[in-house]
């Protein structure tokens, strides 16, 4: 019966993720639009199986156009017949948007979700009418079958798949057709052939893609499969869960055999092949071969060992040939086109393409089918589109919950059967979870264990207990009950499950747990030594992803509910128990909790940092004195560097009751707040008002005192008595670039640039073109000072891309405001002279392979006969602004204290350094960090110091997460529509010409009504740990 | 003859068989490879994986239970890597359940123990389970201690390989996974039959005997190699002993019955509560008053003395072994010239072929059942014969009764259609015929047509009728008519019909093991010897003469039943 000919076919996914978002009313809404216009004969609307995209269903493509429209509703249908169908015109707001360009992508090959996909096994998933077999013929179905039986012997089309190098898409790659020669080979009239449909894996679903999308390919597959090995009958095990597939299965079926392409004499021929279904009742263990078998023959879904392989005896003790449903989809196409095209797709040892369930923290989920050997990066990047809310990536989970997890060293792996392997991964039935830097390891892995020991059938032992205890353990561990040995327990416990399980669901149940151990065991430690979560993700941890988030610790929900209440004084209270720094920190603290933030999983984080800010300014006329905690003691102590870190160090120690004496070489006190942050981010005076506050608690600042020439600390401790020292100097010298030119008059390292703007002695840069070099908070600091200091342009040169700048966003937005002119993917290779800097010699670059942190490392492009990608920028200063290290000099003749690689101090845990009573604390044990890190660093040494003083016991460093209750007053509901407000700022007219402070605070109102849009995370862990107070219970109800 | 393949076992060049498992390849060459789950009665499964071995190009590590020999095969049973393998599985196991072995009945005779200690765990390294799982005590003669298993599935697949019963499975998954009969009822109220083929292989205390747990370790019983009495089938199995007292039957492995046992043999002689007969009791002054041997056989040599020969009737168990029967019909027949008899019938009226072996059944495609309930008067054979019906085997019941086993007939007819049911063996190409006592005699002439095809065994209902209808001993009970009359008994209960009987004859003699309203009428009451104390043999259905062993020294003051028998005649 031929069909009317149609101008325009509209596809409408009618897979079981577009069907979800309602595909099936926006084709019943076209089918009733197309027949109200009377346009039947000439529009057909055909419902086909998954494209993949699934994040942007329902999708839509108008052929013959190639239109691609997605996220349809059905209340789009009216206007995508008359504009499209009718007028001819593309309705430019269901069209795909590039994410960084927001333009609009109309048409079905240009979207990069699919430009990189090849589509080989899903090549009529969402092209054709599933249900339909003559639109598989049309597309050359049934021609491998009909090759097979009229062309080739049984021992060629063997010949044929095992040639192609065909290997098991179940996951465990083992050759398919070496697979077809066992069971060919193996004795006995009777044989089946299997086909494991059984998708147990979480969020995967080719295969029930591929059995909605294109039923016929298995069929015709399984079919060339019987014919080959010699069987009459077949078995599909399909999930009863897969209601959809099962459907279109027995539709296809049943036309397949009324065309005579199934059932007896196929094609006229001698060969006659029955197809069974069968439902499985959804034991992730059924996928295992055996296991699938003994449930087909009615018995309880167990593995058994192996020998015999199901090739001698399967299936009712018959010769069984088993295959993965995208294996057998594989085969129609590769007898008709020959198993050298299929070699020539993906890899050597691994032909063809693979196929990933892309799921997780990544912007386009969804099914994509890519050549074998493409690496990790160009899968999660190009394809997915990368990390929402530009979040760090962390791992890739692939293989589902038997894999590993890779984590970003190694996204240049190519994916195939045998690199994956190698990196502690497997390719497994083609999961792949993204997740980011919110994702903890240990709940990770926990998650998959938790999955797959409670699927072990139970029969053998290391499986059954090995799975249990292991579980157990990373319990405990995310409860922060774990303990060091357990490491090694868990390593123990994988070992004698990998060796001794019966089956792979045992021998790969510890793989995830495993490769999180190889790549984040740190990860563990923290959570067993400090009883810390990283991520902010394990709940027993974390009382709040704010507070979590904090280095310095700082109790961020008590806090910003007294702000809400106007109790000002009691909010500082809490924010001074652990950072001394509200002032600063109000201003330059890069806001480690707002990035973590729950309300920002919402819509915006709380605005932490301004809200703070209002906190501390509203204080500034009523100055704080510290209090004293302990009675007076005559252990004196020396700290060296009067930075964040030292100051910090100092206070908690005075409070403690010892006398303090900080030694600075700098003029003024403060360290990188004073010199390092510019004064239009943290005015002087205000920095003042909290090295004041210091001082009134005892401590004494001796400035201008330069270690190695005005003192040294054996000095110190031999001399003037000083019982313990604190070397907390800071990260001040900056880092060469080691390219010609360095040493040019006009040259500046960052760091000391800043430094002498600061001391007002900056060098004259009136008129001037500045370069900088860098994409981190100096380079920002750099360029926008010399703004400040009457440079004609200042231009940023950075070696990669925006996205990888590691300097504050908001800080990059203003520099950008202000006009500072940024290069990008720009490498300075040489600077000019002859007498001093007359201009920047640039390479352009492009991204190339990942590098150790996941972020594309720049390479030199290539120059050509028509480019020459280099340019000389015209400057005359030149600003080297690429990372910090710390000053030894000092500390060079003291042969005690030994330094690490990286030129930081070397500490135990307890930040003592190699030499006893020296400890060290800050930048110089960190590396170049922030204020409130440097905090954290100046409270734990502290608290080290005091009980090295008193004889005690130098333990770890320890803080106990803050318990306090503050009710919340209000309810949240009124605040739910509440949006973060936007803060004023200078002009950027005005802001370049002075010093003055950029950012203006919140007002009160703003301030207190902005603190109520805080979730209380806090208040709903005491209560969900059962630690809420008898006086809150009674509150809150 | 088997081919043999060439391997090497820990360097050491081993001849096996081709086929044979790396298991029992080793076994042969007297290599010990530790298993648990793996019981040679039973299909080896895998599961434990303590028996994993090294083999040369296998990847990872192999079970030897279920791995075949191949020729050139290398194998290392206990090389480091295998070893620290079996010690994570012990440790696993450990910490699994209730393993603390200073509380277990099984203690020092628990495999798991066992291996423990081979291969050194001398410490806890998880901690124990917190939750503990239930008991199950719901069954009369033994308890499951779910905290004590192993899940090693022995029990499993006793109950369905050899007792053909398949109650027991698994339920759950994973760590949850337990032992569960009928899919979760409690064990008492399945179809659990109480063979306790399951106790008997469970390699640990989960499976608990009520009579003999706690009574004695395996180092400090005696076991004497037996053959149970309670039927014809002639069981083979074990006494277990201690300091002269009994604790338990175990079904012998090696024997026809495959160390099944049902519950009328393991389990219901422990609940004897008759008064035991301890010394000869002669009626004086109207009163049964203890005697002497002397006096009480005294007493019966006169009253048989007395009697005319036709007036003395001698009747006997047939539960007696070989020597007492034939002393017996030495006695009354040779020297008395007695009317003597058995009290059991004994398929005497039967001129059908025996000689069936227990083993034909398992290899039988066609079995013809006809008047017998198997499954309740020879339980062990009912079994076989379920076992047979699960591997393909066709069960034909020819009966007018209810009759236990028709569930799993695949054919019924009634009595007067044997013909048809014997037609279906003669088309079929391995026959066994069981017949019992209820069979009519022309019925029965219809078998005769099978006896060069099938397999006969014929179901006696005592254990050694075999024996008793090779005397050429009837069920001939008259003593109505007699005037002194010789009942031996032994443990066995005679109707109360038979009672009255009896009570007609002028002196009565009780040759019993225990009290019983007959020995309260009797004239003369002699001890009888119990069940565990008998030295002799007897003739199974099968024909087979086996060896009866006394499993415990006799208490004074008894006499076994020949030598007392003989001790008669030498008074006549």
């Amino acid at each position: 019966m031929a069909e009317p000919f149609y101008r325009a076919n509209v596809l409408v996914c009618g897979g079981t993720g577009c069907t979800a978002s309602d595909s099936l009313e926006v084709i019943a809404g076209m089918n009733k639009e197309i027949a109200r216009r009377g346009l039947e004969k000439e529009v057909r609307v055909v419902p086909t199986g998954c494209r993949g995209f699934c994040a942007m269903g329902p999708i839509m493509v108008i052929y013959p156009e190639g239109i691609f429209y997605c996220q349809v509703q059905p209340r789009d249908v009216q206007t995508i017949v008359e504009e499209t169908l009718v007028k001819g015109r593309v309705v430019g707001r269901l069209t795909y948007k590039a994410p960084e360009t927001y333009k609009e992508l109309p048409r079905y090959q240009d979207i990069p979700f699919y430009s990189k996909q090849v589509r080989i096994t899903l090549r009529n998933c969402g092209i054709i009418d599933p249900e339909k077999i003559d639109e598989y013929i049309v597309r050359g179905g049934y021609e491998g079958l009909s090759k097979a039986l009229f062309d080739l012997t049984q021992e060629e089309v063997i010949q044929e798949v095992k040639q192609s190098g065909l290997r098991g898409r179940g996951g465990a790659g083992f050759s398919t057709g070496t697979k077809w020669e066992f069971t060919f080979r193996a004795p006995g009239d009777v044989k089946y052939v299997v086909c494991n449909a059984d998708e147990g894996d979480p969020g995967a679903f080719m295969d029930r893609s591929l059995l909605e999308g294109d039923p016929h390919s298995l069929i015709e597959g399984m079919t060339i499969c019987g014919y080959a090995i010699g069987a009459k009958e077949g078995y599909i095990y399909c999930r009863a869960e897969y209601p959809l597939a099962i459907k279109r299965l027995q539709v296809a079926i049943a036309q397949a055999e009324e065309y005579g392409l199934l059932g007896d004499n196929i094609l006229n021929t001698d060969f006659s092949f029955h197809l069974h279904i069968k439902e499985g009742a959804g034991a992730f263990v059924c996928g295992e071969e055996t296991a699938l078998l003994a449930s087909i023959e009615g018995r309880r879904g167990e593995p058994r060992p192996r020998p015999p392989f199901p090739a001698a005896s399967g299936l009712w003790g018959k010769p069984t040939n088993l295959n993965n449903v995208k294996s057998y989809a594989n085969i129609p196409q590769i007898i008709v086109n020959g198993s050298n095209w299929f070699n020539n797709i993906g890899t050597r040892r691994s032909p063809g393409t693979a196929i990933f369930a892309l799921t997780g923290k990544v912007n386009n989920t969804g099914l994509v089918e890519v050549p074998m050997g493409i690496t990790l990066g160009e899968i999660i990047f190009d394809i997915g589109g990368g990390i929402p809310k530009d979040k760090r990536f962390k791992a890739v989970q692939t293989g589902g919950p038997l894999g590993g997890c890779i984590p970003a060293q190694h996204l240049n792996v190519g994916v195939d059967f045998d690199s994956l392997q190698e990196v502690g991964a497997v390719m497994g039935s083609g999961g792949m979870i993204v997740v980011d830097e919110d994702t903890c390891m240990v709940e990770f892995s926990k998650f998959f264990l938790k999955f797959a020991q409670a699927e072990s059938c139970g029969k053998c032992i290391p499986c059954r207990v090995g799975g249990k205890r292991m579980l157990e353990i990373l319990t405990r561990i995310s409860e922060g009950e774990g303990r060091l040995e357990d490491l090694d327990t868990i390593r123990t416990i994988a070992k004698g499950m990998e060796t001794g399980s019966l089956c792979a669901l045992g021998q790969l149940t510890p793989g995830p747990v495993m490769s999180a151990l190889k790549y984040f065991e740190s990860e563990f430690l923290t959570h067993i030594l400090d009883q810390e979560c990283p991520a902010g993700a394990c709940k027993a941890l974390v009382r709040a992803r704010c507070t979590n988030a904090c280095p310095a610790q700082v109790d961020v929900p008590s806090y910003i509910s007294l702000i809400a209440q106007g109790k000002y004084a009691e909010g500082l209270e809490i924010h001074r128990e652990r950072n001394p720094f509200a002032l600063v920190c109000g201003r330059v603290c890069p806001a480690f909790c707002e990035q973590k933030c729950r309300r920002g999983d919402i819509d915006d984080p709380v605005s932490i940092r301004l809200a703070k800010r209002h906190m501390a300014d509203h204080e500034m006329e009523n100055p704080w004195t510290p209090a004293k905690i302990e009675d007076p003691k005559k252990e004196k102590v020396a700290v060296v560097g009067a930075g964040p870190a030292g100051l910090t160090a100092a206070l908690r120690l005075a409070q403690r009751g010892y006398p303090v004496t900080i030694f600075d070489k700098l003029p003024v006190a403060g360290g990188m707040m004073a010199v390092g942050i510019p004064e239009y981010r943290l005015p002087r005076q205000i920095l003042n008002l909290e090295i004041e506050a210091i001082k009134r608690a005892g401590v004494e600042i001796r400035l201008g005192q330069e270690m190695g020439k005005d003192f040294t600390v054996d000095g110190l401790m031999d001399k003037d008595g000083y019982k313990a020292v604190i070397l907390a100097i800071g990260a001040h010298k900056g880092r060469k670039m080691g390219i010609p030119g360095e040493d040019l008059p006009g040259v500046y390292q960052g760091v000391e640039f800043l430094k002498n703007a600061a001391l007002g002695k900056a060098p004259d840069l009136k008129g001037k073109s500045v370069a900088v070099v860098g994409g981190g908070a100096v380079a920002i600091d750099a360029a926008r000072t010399g703004l400040r200091l009457g440079a004609k342009k200042v231009h940023i040169l950075y070696r990669r891309t925006l996205q990888d700048m590691p300097a504050w966003k908001e800080e990059i937005e203003e520099a950008f405001r202000e006009g500072i002119q940024f290069h990008f993917l720009t490498n300075p290779v040489g600077i000019l002279g002859p007498d001093q800097v007359s201009g920047v010699e640039c390479h352009l670059q492009r991204l190339g392979e990942f590098d150790s942190g996941g972020r594309r490392r720049p390479i030199p492009i290539e120059a050509t006969e028509f480019e020459v990608p280099e340019f000389i920028l015209d400057a005359e200063i030149f600003i080297a602004a690429i990372g910090q290290e710390t000053d030894l000099e000092g500390l060079q003749k003291d042969t005690k204290i030994e330094v690490e690689r990286d030129s930081t101090l070397k500490v135990s845990p307890n930040l003592m350094t190699s030499r006893t009573g020296v400890f060290a604390a800050g930048d110089v044990t960190l590396g170049p960090a922030t204020v409130v890190e440097a905090v954290d660093q100046g409270n734990k040494v502290a608290v080290a110091v005091a009980s090295y003083l008193k004889g005690q016991p130098l333990e770890r460093v320890k803080f106990e997460s803050p318990v306090g209750e503050v009710p919340q007053l209000y309810a949240l509901e009124d605040y739910a529509e509440a949006k973060r407000p936007v803060v004023r700022r200078l002009s950027a007219a005005r802001s370049v010409t002075c010093f003055e402070e950029v950012e203006a605070g919140f007002d009160e109102h703003t301030a207190r009504e902005e603190c109520k849009r805080c979730l209380r995370c806090d208040l709903e862990w005491l209560q969900s740990m059962g630690l809420q107070s008898q006086e809150m219970k009674v509150q809150s109800a | 003859m088997d081919k043999v393949v060439n391997i090497r076992i820990n360097g050491r060049h081993i001849r096996a068989r081709a086929g044979q498992t790396v298991m029992e390849a080793a076994k042969a060459a007297g290599i010990d490879i530790p298993s648990l789950c793996h019981h040679p009665a039973v299909k080896p499964i895998g599961a434990c994986r303590i028996c994993v071995v090294e083999i040369e190009r296998q990847r990872g590590l192999q079970t030897a239970c279920t791995f075949p020999v191949t020729e050139g095969m290398r194998v290392e049973t206990e090389s480091p890597k295998v070893v620290e393998e079996r010690k994570f599985i012990l440790e696993m196991l450990f910490s699994e359940g209730n393993h603390y072995c200073p509380f277990c009945e099984s203690s020092g005779d628990c495999e798991l123990q066992a291996l423990a200690y081979r291969y050194g765990l001398d410490h806890w390294i998880y901690p124990n389970p917190g939750e503990s799982k239930p008991m199950d005590g719901t069954r009369e003669y033994f308890i499951m201690d779910h905290n004590r298993c192993i899940l090693c599935r022995r029990c499993i697949r006793a109950c369905s390989e050899l007792a053909a019963n398949n109650t027991l499975g698994v339920k759950f998954r994973g760590a949850k996974t337990v032992i569960c009969a009928d899919g979760g009822l409690p064990f008492g109220s399945s179809s659990c039959v109480s063979c306790g083929t399951c106790l008997q292989i469970c390699p640990t205390g989960a499976l608990i005997d009520r009579v003999s747990a706690y009574a004695g370790r395996e180092s400090q019983v005696e076991r004497t190699k037996s053959v149970c009495l309670f039927c014809s089938v002639g069981c083979g199995s074990e006494i277990i002993t201690r300091a002269g007292r009994i604790l338990r039957v175990e079904g012998e492995w090696e024997e026809h019955n495959n160390g099944v046992l049902c519950a009328k043999g393991r389990f219901q002689p422990f609940k004897e509560e008759r008064l035991r007969i301890e010394s000869p009791l002669v009626r004086k002054d109207g009163r049964l008053q203890p005697a002497s041997w002397e006096e009480a056989l005294d007493t019966l040599a006169q009253a048989i003395r007395k009697s005319p020969n036709k007036k003395v009737g001698a009747w006997t168990t047939c539960r007696t072994l070989n020597l007492t029967l034939s002393e017996f019909v030495a006695v009354f027949m040779g020297k008395v010239g007695a009317n003597i008899g058995v009290l059991e019938l004994t398929l005497a009226r039967f001129k059908l072929p025996m000689g069936g072996a227990l083993n034909d059944l398992l290899s039988a495609d066609t079995i013809l059942v006809t008047g017998a309930d198997p499954l309740v008067d020879h339980p062990v054979i009912g079994y076989h014969i379920k076992r047979a019906c699960m591997n393909g085997g066709r069960l034909i019941i020819v009966s007018d009764n209810h009759n236990s086993m028709k569930r799993f007939a695949a054919q019924t007819f009634p009595l007067n259609e044997m013909g048809k049911a014997v037609k279906m063996c003669q088309e079929s190409a391995m026959p066994v015929v069981l017949y019992g006592e209820e069979t009519p005699p022309d019925q029965a002439e219809k078998l005769v047509a099978l006896q060069k095809k099938a397999h006969f065994i014929p179901l006696f209902p005592e254990s050694n009728g075999f024996h008793a209808k090779a005397l050429g001993l009837r069920a001939n009970f008259s003593p109505g008519q007699m005037e002194t009359v010789y009942l031996l008994l032994e443990d066995t209960t005679l109707s109360e019909e038979k009672i009255k009987q009896a009570r007609g004859a002028k002196f009565l003699a009780v040759h019993a093991t225990f009290h019983s309203p007959l020995t309260e009428v009797a004239d003369v009451v002699l001890p009888a010897l119990l069940w565990y104390e008998h030295e002799g043999s007897l003739y199974n259905l099968e024909g087979k003469k086996v060896a009866v062993r006394q499993a415990v020294s006799l208490a004074e003051g008894l006499i076994p039943e020949n030598e007392v028998l003989t001790q008669l005649a030498a008074r006549l």
